[in-house]
């Protein structure tokens, strides 16, 4: 362990280079595919929850066939600002994992309705979008693909979901990200509080797709849980995941706050609803990330600040809670008169000169208070942890050329996750599809 | 043929679910977390019928039991805490102590999954590392969560969801272009997605063991849970450019924003498709614009000029209409609305209630507490709620008599030693004060209760 690694530890390096040893065993190269027995249908169109779910299912070594009528599934075009490359959005090139794509257009043509159904009876899991009882009524949906092959896991997205009186009479609404990041409670608590101008004080969506990638997580989530029950009975089952339910559902907060309470938060802008220091400021050159919420980190940052005459003022966590949002902001206000002063490294040193201290002493007094520089995406990129971690793959689409992206997000000792290629060309596995499933 | 909404009604009756079947029944976990990012993994894997074993320092506990919002306690305990870790076992042994050490060594032979997300490095320190208990039971999956990683060269810096949205680029992306306020996804999501995807690992892992008979060690970094989720990377890589703020304008679509209705509420619209554009067209009696040049096609629409123009002209419609006849009008011709939901809306929406998207919950303990549903509906192995969090130490007993096979008198012994303890007087720890644990069957587990 070196000098730089032992700043928060008392526990680091007993056991020789714990690092390189577990850099090595993670190594993805060679390793068994864990869902290399798994025949996946992604036939979602013009949502990017079943592209993601598709996507990790793909990572994990499941054969998927991303099915889309010859004029491309309309997800192609869902990107920032227009830009694609060669007709291809960015949003579908960073989700071209480990994919085949076979063209059929099962919303408009009976024959490829019956190939979709003869693929299905093969498959273990498919992946749809449409609106709920569209495929029931073209004959492909659950309840047929199912009497064939019992141990299908058929995963549904949708607005409102499969079921109740709700889902069918919003049956037409199609889900997107920004109306699943509202109707599912995120964008409440984000933005400025009542006071601020408009529109800075409205609802604030999430800056990127949180609706989206939580309801593709959580639909490979289900579909996971159901194919280990399908290893285990042989049994399939629906998986349906309402975009609607996303954020409240995975964070759980809203409910269980607007029962007790009987009413909504506020918004409170940049603070925290339950820790203090918790959150960024302004310094010399850019922004730092503060996390120093515990009594005694937070004590360490008066320390560090030079602010430790305002100890007595804020000696209990619930003076520093935002109930009283003034009183909040006060605080918020003396400590970014100190921050403002110093480089975002200068705090960063500040800050683990102390922890070193105090992470080696056996006196709890001392307190961690954490300091980050604030970075945008694209300065994440050139962090050499996550060169280490290869957390960044560039990657080549033989149409596109040579792009990054973020990957192996998880590391696993025996069955990682990983990206063996991108891809992205229409009907690209057209061939290989029908040898491979339809020749008989 | 049966309606298909009848149909999908029998599928997923809510009232038939706790008889279904559990998927990952007969799993036993170990769960050394705390806070939310390994507890949230733990939980998961809980709902689904893993009996999942929270271990927790006598008279001290989890360090989110006490952190509620704002200090408020509902029946002495923090509501959103019954979330993070209903479903499971909670026990509470004294880790410093050799005694403490030997019970989690026996628990561990028989376990499928252990889950821990202290600092890197301080599992193993502790001796209760995948390097100690991979020696005991070889075929263990092992879960580390942590916000670098276990290796590279941060690996030792501590972290909360919010560094990990600092480290991922997550937290600069919220917010206005041109001002100099950022804003922090709320609610710890930078726990709870990543705590999502580390449980999936441990999903594929057991999938894995049930082909191989392989264990494996499983290293989940939060800001690599995060940064999945972000196609920024490879924008920048192509354009050499940031996408950056774009306030509450979703630059993927248009028109996708967050509107001012005539009535003063807050309305998501989005049309994602020339489809869904021209069922917007129709509804706001300009058809025309379907055929327009500028907005006919996706890409056209999504050109800053032309998505600036659109962007006016929704605005203008959204501003003379109740946000209750956009939906209706949504619902009629089929493009994305959403009012922007709030807590107590959440709560209280019939449909979220008939759909299990959030639950009533009837507890023995707490009785009846509102609680969030699964974010997938399984049909056939649903997830469910089958108590709430528990007091600390609340389940010593019939863990280490129906787990471990103890004696009464081994217990009390344990107990005179203090390896095994409970909670002090504080709010979050112990029971509700009019509850009388004397009574209470699981708590005094084999033991005569009196009544």
């Amino acid at each position: 362990m070196s000098a730089k690694e032992a700043i928060y530890t008392r526990h680091g390096g007993k056991a020789g280079d714990r690092g390189k040893m577990l850099a090595e065993i993670m190594n993805a190269e060679g390793k068994p595919e864990v869902l290399d027995d798994v025949l996946v249908l992604d036939v979602s169109s013009a949502n990017f929850a079943g592209i993601i779910c598709a996507s990790l299912l793909a990572e994990f070594g499941a054969e998927v066939i991303k099915i889309e009528p010859a004029d491309g599934d309309p997800a192609r075009q869902i990107t920032p600002f227009g830009v694609m490359v060669q007709g291809v959005g960015v949003p579908f090139m960073f989700e071209g994992r480990n994919k085949r794509y076979l063209t059929l257009d099962v919303k408009n043509s009976e024959e490829d309705r019956k190939t979709f159904a003869r693929l299905a009876a093969k498959a273990a899991v498919v992946i749809e979008s449409f609106l709920p009882g569209e495929m029931d009524a073209w004959g492909i949906g659950y309840r047929q693909l199912s009497a064939a092959n019992p141990g299908l896991v058929y995963v549904a997205l949708s607005a409102y979901g499969q079921y109740t009186d709700k889902a069918k009479d919003s049956a037409r609404m199609p889900d997107t990200d920004i109306t699943s990041q509202a109707g599912s409670g995120l964008p409440a608590q984000m933005g400025a509080p009542p006071e601020d101008p408009e529109p800075l004080n409205w609802p604030l969506r999430g800056g990127m797709w949180a609706g989206w990638y939580i309801s593709g997580l959580s639909a490979a989530f289900g579909a996971t849980v159901a194919l280990i029950h399908r290893q285990n009975t042989g049994e399939g089952q629906m998986v349906d995941v309402a975009g609607m339910d996303a954020y409240s559902s995975m964070v759980g907060m809203p409910a269980t706050i607007g029962f007790t309470w009987e009413k909504a938060r506020p918004r409170i802008g940049v603070l925290d609803f339950i820790l203090y220091p918790y959150g960024h400021w302004k310094c010399k050159d850019g922004f730092v990330a503060i996390a120093a919420p515990r009594d005694h980190d937070f004590r360490a940052l008066l320390k560090i600040l030079g602010l430790w005459e305002q100890e007595d003022d804020w000696r209990y966590s619930s003076d520093r809670i935002p109930d009283i949002l003034e009183q909040a902001l006060h605080l918020h206000k003396i400590i970014e008169e100190k921050t403002v002063l110093y480089t975002a490294d200068e705090l960063v040193k500040m800050a683990l000169n102390y922890s070193r201290k105090s992470a080696r002493s056996k006196w709890r007094g001392g307190g961690v208070p954490i300091v980050m520089k604030l970075m945008t995406p694209e300065e994440a990129m050139s962090n050499k942890q996550w060169e280490v971690r290869k957390a960044f793959q560039e990657v080549e689409d033989e149409k596109l050329g040579k792009f990054i992206i973020s990957a192996n997000f998880v590391k696993m000792s025996e069955s990682p996750p990983r990206v063996k290629w991108v891809s992205s060309e229409i009907g690209r596995d057209n061939d290989y599809v029908r040898e491979k499933y339809l020749r008989d | 043929m049966e309606d298909y909404f009848a149909y999908t009604a029998k599928l997923f009756n809510p009232d038939e679910a706790n008889a279904k079947p559990e998927a990952l029944k007969g799993l036993r976990v170990l769960d050394f977390s705390h806070v939310i990012f390994g507890p949230i993994a733990a939980r998961l894997l809980a709902d689904y019928g893993a009996e999942v074993i929270k271990l927790e320092l006598p008279f001290y506990g989890d360090l989110w039991r006490p952190a509620t919002y704002w200090g408020k306690y509902w029946k002495h305990s923090n509501p959103i805490w019954h979330n993070i870790t209903k479903n499971k076992y909670f026990l509470s042994v004294n880790l410093q102590l050799k005694e403490s050490k030997e019970l989690i060594y026996k628990m561990a032979e028989k376990a499928d999954v252990v889950i821990e997300n202290f600092a890197p490095g301080t599992a193993d320190a502790w001796n209760i590392g995948y390097e100690k208990i991979s020696k005991i039971n070889p075929n263990i999956i092992f879960l580390s969560c942590s916000t670098y990683g276990q290796f590279g060269p941060m690996r030792y810096f501590p972290g909360w969801d919010l560094l990990a949205q600092g480290a991922s680029g997550v937290l600069t992306l919220n917010g206005y272009p041109d001002t100099d306020i950022y804003y922090k996804l709320p609610d710890y999501v930078g726990d709870f997605v990543p705590g999502n995807f580390a449980s999936l690992a441990v999903l594929m892992a057991l999938y894995h063991r049930k082909k191989t008979g392989k264990g494996q060690y499983i290293d989940m970094a939060q800001t690599e849970g995060l940064m999945r989720m972000l196609y920024h990377y490879t924008y920048f890589s192509v354009t050499k450019e940031a996408i950056g703020r774009t306030g509450n304008t979703d630059p993927t679509m248009m028109p996708a924003s967050i509107f001012k209705t005539a009535d003063e509420k807050f309305l998501a619209l989005a049309c994602a498709t020339a489809q869904q554009f021209g069922h917007f067209a129709d509804a706001i009696g300009m058809p025309e614009l379907a055929s327009d040049p500028r907005f006919a096609e996706t890409p056209e629409r999504l050109k800053p000029e032309n998505a600036k123009a659109l962007t006016k002209i929704a605005t203008d419609w959204i501003q003379s209409k109740s946000c209750a006849d956009i939906l209706k009008l949504a619902d009629a011709k089929g493009f994305p609305a959403a009012e922007v939901a709030d807590d107590y809306m959440i709560a209280n929406e019939e449909w979220r209630r008939k759909r299990g998207s959030v639950v009533l919950f009837n507890d023995t303990v707490y009785g009846k507490l509102l609680i969030a549903g699964p974010s997938a509906q399984l049909s056939k192995t649903p997830s469910r709620t089958k108590w709430l969090a528990r007091p600390l130490g609340y389940h010593n007993r019939l863990v280490l008599k129906k787990f471990l096979d103890l004696c009464e008198a081994d217990i009390q012994e344990l107990e005179r030693k203090k390896v095994i303890g409970t909670f002090d007087d504080r709010p979050g720890l112990k029971p509700p004060v009019y509850y009388n644990l004397n009574e209470d069957p699981i708590y005094n587990y084999g033991k005569e209760v009196k009544k």
